[in-house]
């Protein structure tokens, strides 16, 4: 069973679309085969990376509205609703049943609706004596985006704020973890899973590992639930394994510099729900779709940038080559043909699969055509900011440990804004094991200097020095060697030439990455012993069996507090690395750019007063 | 697939709980909840039944075109004639969806102008929405014709490109054997030149069989010419079909137009408000006019 997230996802949506009834294929025509499709601006999120307008089309959807818009009554059709259950909607759907805007609604909620709201519905409509409007009700689980097959997020902004503000008060952060809770809960009632949950100790990722825990055991017991029946004796093989983590895990990760392409394509870009706006060749702002059906993209989305440049190159050769050949052989451009003599036959067949093969052709053209101009523009931006000295240095700050300090000056004085010098100074920061007071004042002027806001830098500080788990990350990337050394003392070859390959192929692999991949394995290690273990099918006095901590076969990664594309790319490699092929998905409440999280730190560094630059008295830490 | 959480039975709770909180009698209660079980029959508009019609004669077209496909397929299965007999009827049928559909559009436009009446007030029957919804119904069904006639599309192009293949070897070997014939018919000339009486009979031989070759060769070209022709002609009518772009293009305006009555009511309130705003400062510059030529009048 592969967690192909995107799949089921898109599969829930075409049986809402098709009201909820088993897809006939018969092919006779029911009375409700032409509808009209109504969501709010939360649910055309989760719509737009799955389904085209054009696919709309194919299931019988002949418009589709904003909930919010002024409609007009369309008779004689019904409507599906897909909206979050919220007051607004509520009311927006009463109003339209009163009105008689259309036949028959078919309403569903991208979550569960609270019974609170569902009689409010029920009150509403029936003073206005329009119950019978009201076809269907249906709870569809589906509050979540899934951008790509195995990449999803929760679309809750800020996150990371709400969770560490030293101000937040028990309610709020309770409220904040009951969300998450529930978008988690949506994703697995959509791939129908009951996982094995694991995390650290501490922090968020505990708060909503025994609360997902504590959600999941009720509704297990509860009669028509929505995990499949034969649970009981399922094996952990075939269960996947869920880990939750904390941002401040690996809190490099969220504002490095990475050199990738798809990395670079979402920070310096700004890649929205895979849409892209860029400045054309000619002046007028393009608007490109990068998913799954763009060829180039999935074959060279994780190789950096330089390479990238190179496979454009190869594609637009090999395309020239294909036209000049169809050219010659219908005797388009030169008149030359080359066939013999009067042998007409030979000339129709090689027309005909000229023509069919011109739409191919064509699309490959545009493809070559939407790269080319994202390479441009990622190209002019790059050597403005120098972006690649940024990511080179970044990434031996983290390997080594530290920096020259005059190379670490010549840096913040150069070239790149304001966003990448501060990004560098807060790396310059997690990346030390201990902070030199005074380097750290001369990195404060050189920020100033160049009038940056240096309330992320100071927040980044306070955190180092309270001694959460950052140094973690740091430590342990540099004791990879020691793993090596272990690894060669203890297991089997296979783990040696994938360490030794690490190590050679110099990039550096993520804490996650490795820690993830302990868990998966499931023999002791070190690091992830005193990781809690959930399991919400086990009755709850059972202490940890055996059984849970078997290696696992897929796993379903989730990052609390914002993630990006790099971790996404990451975990990939590692799938892809083991032997068989495993499966991880990646999910995080929401995917941040570099310059997007460190707003975020910049605006927690000010609510803690730090962005004063007198002294202040620390605040109780979250 | 994950299953979903049908929520009817607690709306009904819900409804029941409403009402008798809000003090409904036991008859009306129960006309309530039945309500829930049996559904009103819903009245369709001439139009809504017209499109249902259409789309089950393309399922009608779909299913007949599989039944056949196993026939027209297989290379010793059916004759020619029986081939073609089949794409007829398909063409017919294809043609009467065609006009079902072209009758449907013609509605719309109809429906739109006519009721556009007096003030350009239009029935509550057509707004803005309705016209796109029925664009849309239009589109949908032309989409899903042209899927099935490019699926048939396919199977003539296989068809065609049999017949072709079948062509040039046959060519081929007739021209090798022709070469070969006159060739032999040069060679068998020398020896009997010399005798006249056989000669005389010789040569209206020879022009016959250069007639005859000849025509056969001319024959064989125009036989080629037909199917290639029939072939560049299968390529065309793909082309043609493909009017449902145009159609698509209606539907996009038709969706255009929902959006623009949006914008075109807040264009109209501002210019309301300009216009009175503007009004009051024509005023007062007037005013302030007027009693400054009346005081330089009074000052001089």
């Amino acid at each position: 069973m592969t967690l192909n997230l995107r799949q089921k996802q898109t599969e829930c949506i075409i049986r809402m679309l098709n009201l909820n009834q088993p897809v006939n294929s018969t092919g006779t025509a029911n009375e409700e085969v032409y509808k009209i499709l109504i969501y709010d601006k939360f649910c055309q999120n989760i719509l737009s990376p799955l389904i085209h307008v054009k696919d709309l089309r194919k299931h019988g959807v002949t418009l589709y509205f904003l909930i919010d818009k002024d409609r007009k009554p369309v008779h004689d059709v019904p409507a599906v609703y897909f909206v979050q259950p919220c007051q607004p909607n509520i009311h927006r759907i009463i109003t339209d049943a009163s009105r008689g805007l259309y036949d028959s609604l078919h309403l569903n909620f991208s979550s569960s609706i609270p019974r609170p709201l569902l009689e409010d519905l029920a009150s509403g409509t029936l003073g206005s004596d329009s119950i019978n409007r009201i076809a269907k009700v249906h709870d569809q689980y589906l509050e979540f985006v899934t951008l790509e097959d195995s990449l999803f997020s929760l679309a809750q902004k800020s996150t990371y704020v709400q969770l560490n503000d030293p101000s937040a008060g028990d309610k709020e952060i309770e409220e904040i973890v009951e969300k998450i809770v529930s978008g988690l809960f949506c994703v697995l009632a959509t791939l129908a899973v009951v996982p094995v949950i694991r995390c650290p100790r501490g922090g968020p990722a505990e708060m909503v590992a025994s609360a997902l825990d504590q959600k999941l055991r009720d509704h297990l017991l509860a009669k028509n639930n929505l995990f499949s029946e034969g649970g009981n004796f399922m094996s952990s093989f075939q269960r996947p394994i869920l880990c939750l983590f904390d941002r401040n895990f690996e809190l490099a990760v969220g504002i490095q510099h990475d050199f990738r392409y798809c990395p670079l394509v979402h920070d310096v870009l700004g890649l929205k729900l895979n849409r892209l706006a860029v400045q054309g060749e000619k002046g007028g702002m393009r608007s490109y779709e990068l998913d799954s059906s763009d060829p180039f993209w999935l074959t060279n989305g994780s190789l950096a940038f330089p390479e990238v440049a190179e496979a454009i190159e190869t594609q637009l050769n090999k395309y020239k080559k294909d036209v000049d050949e169809v050219n010659r052989r219908t005797g388009g451009a030169d008149g030359q043909p080359e066939f013999e003599g009067t042998d007409l036959i030979g000339n129709t067949k090689h027309l005909m699969n000229a023509v069919n093969s011109l739409p191919e052709l064509t699309e490959r053209k545009q493809v070559i055509d939407k790269h080319t101009n994202i390479a441009t523009v990622l190209l002019g931006e790059i050597k403005e900011r120098s972006l690649d000295s940024y990511a080179n240095k970044e990434n031996d700050m983290m390997i080594k440990g530290g920096i020259d300090r005059s190379e670490l000056m010549s840096v913040l004085k150069g070239k790149g804004s304001k966003m990448d010098k501060l990004r560098f100074a807060i790396i310059y920061l997690i990346s030390s094991e201990t902070i030199n007071p005074q380097e750290a004042e001369l990195v404060e002027s050189a920020l100033k200097e160049s009038e940056v806001d240096t309330c992320a830098f100071q927040y980044v500080k306070k955190i180092k020095s309270l001694n959460v788990q950052l140094a973690s990350a740091n430590s342990a990337s540099r004791s990879n060697i020691v793993d090596w050394a272990e690894k060669l003392y203890g297991q089997s070859l296979s783990a040696v030439t994938a360490g030794v390959k690490n190590l050679l192929s110099g990039g550096r692999q993520l804490a996650l990455t490795r820690t993830v991949e302990a868990l998966m394995e499931g023999k002791p290690n070190p690091e992830i012993d005193n990781y809690l273990v959930l399991d919400p099918r086990a009755p709850k006095s059972s202490s940890g069996a055996g059984g849970l901590k078997g290696p696992f076969k897929e796993a379903i990664v989730f990052m609390v507090g914002g993630g990006n594309y790099v971790e996404y790319g990451g975990l990939q490699e590692l799938a892809q690395r083991q032997q068989p092929v495993k499966h991880i998905v990646y999910g995080t409440t929401e995917i941040l750019t570099g310059p997007e999280f460190v707003d975020q730190l910049t605006l927690l560094g000010q609510k803690m007063g730090l962005g004063v630059s007198s002294a202040n008295p620390p605040a109780p830490a979250q | 697939m994950a299953r979903i959480r049908d929520r009817n039975e607690d709306f009904k709770d819900a409804v029941r709980h409403a009402a008798v909180s809000a003090g409904y009698d036991e008859s009306k209660l129960a006309s309530i909840m039945a309500s829930f079980i049996i559904h009103k029959p819903k009245q369709s508009s001439p139009f809504t039944r017209a499109a249902l019609k259409t789309l089950e004669n393309i399922g009608a077209l779909e299913q007949f075109m599989m039944k056949h496909r196993k026939d027209y397929m297989d290379m010793h299965r059916t004759t020619e004639q029986e081939r073609d007999s089949i794409e007829q009827e398909v063409a017919e049928f294809v043609k009467a969806c065609k006009e079902q559909i072209d009758i449907l559009k013609t509605s719309i436009n109809n429906e739109d102008t006519n009721a556009k009446g007096w003030l350009g007030i239009r029935a509550d029957g057509n707004n803005v929405d309705t016209i796109a919804h029925k664009h849309g119904v239009v589109l949908i069904l032309s989409e899903k014709l042209h899927a099935v006639t490019s699926e048939f599309d396919k199977l003539r192009a296989i068809r065609f490109q049999d017949a072709i293949n079948k062509r040039i070897p046959r060519r081929k070997q007739k021209r090798v054997t022709n070469s070969s014939s006159t060739g032999a018919s040069n060679v068998l000339d020398q020896p009997e030149l010399k005798e006249s009486d056989e000669t005389q009979l010789e040569r209206p031989r020879l022009q016959h069989q250069v007639e005859l070759t000849n025509l056969l060769d001319s024959v064989q070209q125009t036989e080629t010419k037909m199917v290639e022709m029939s072939a560049l002609n299968h390529l065309m009518s793909t082309h043609v079909l493909q009017q449902a772009q145009q159609i698509e293009h209606l539907y996009d305006q038709a969706v255009e137009a929902t959006k623009n009555v949006e914008l075109g009511n807040k264009e109209l309130s501002q210019a309301i408000q300009r216009n009175s705003s503007s009004r009051t400062f024509l005023v007062l510059f007037l005013f302030v006019l007027t009693f400054s030529i009346l005081f330089l009048d009074w000052y001089s």
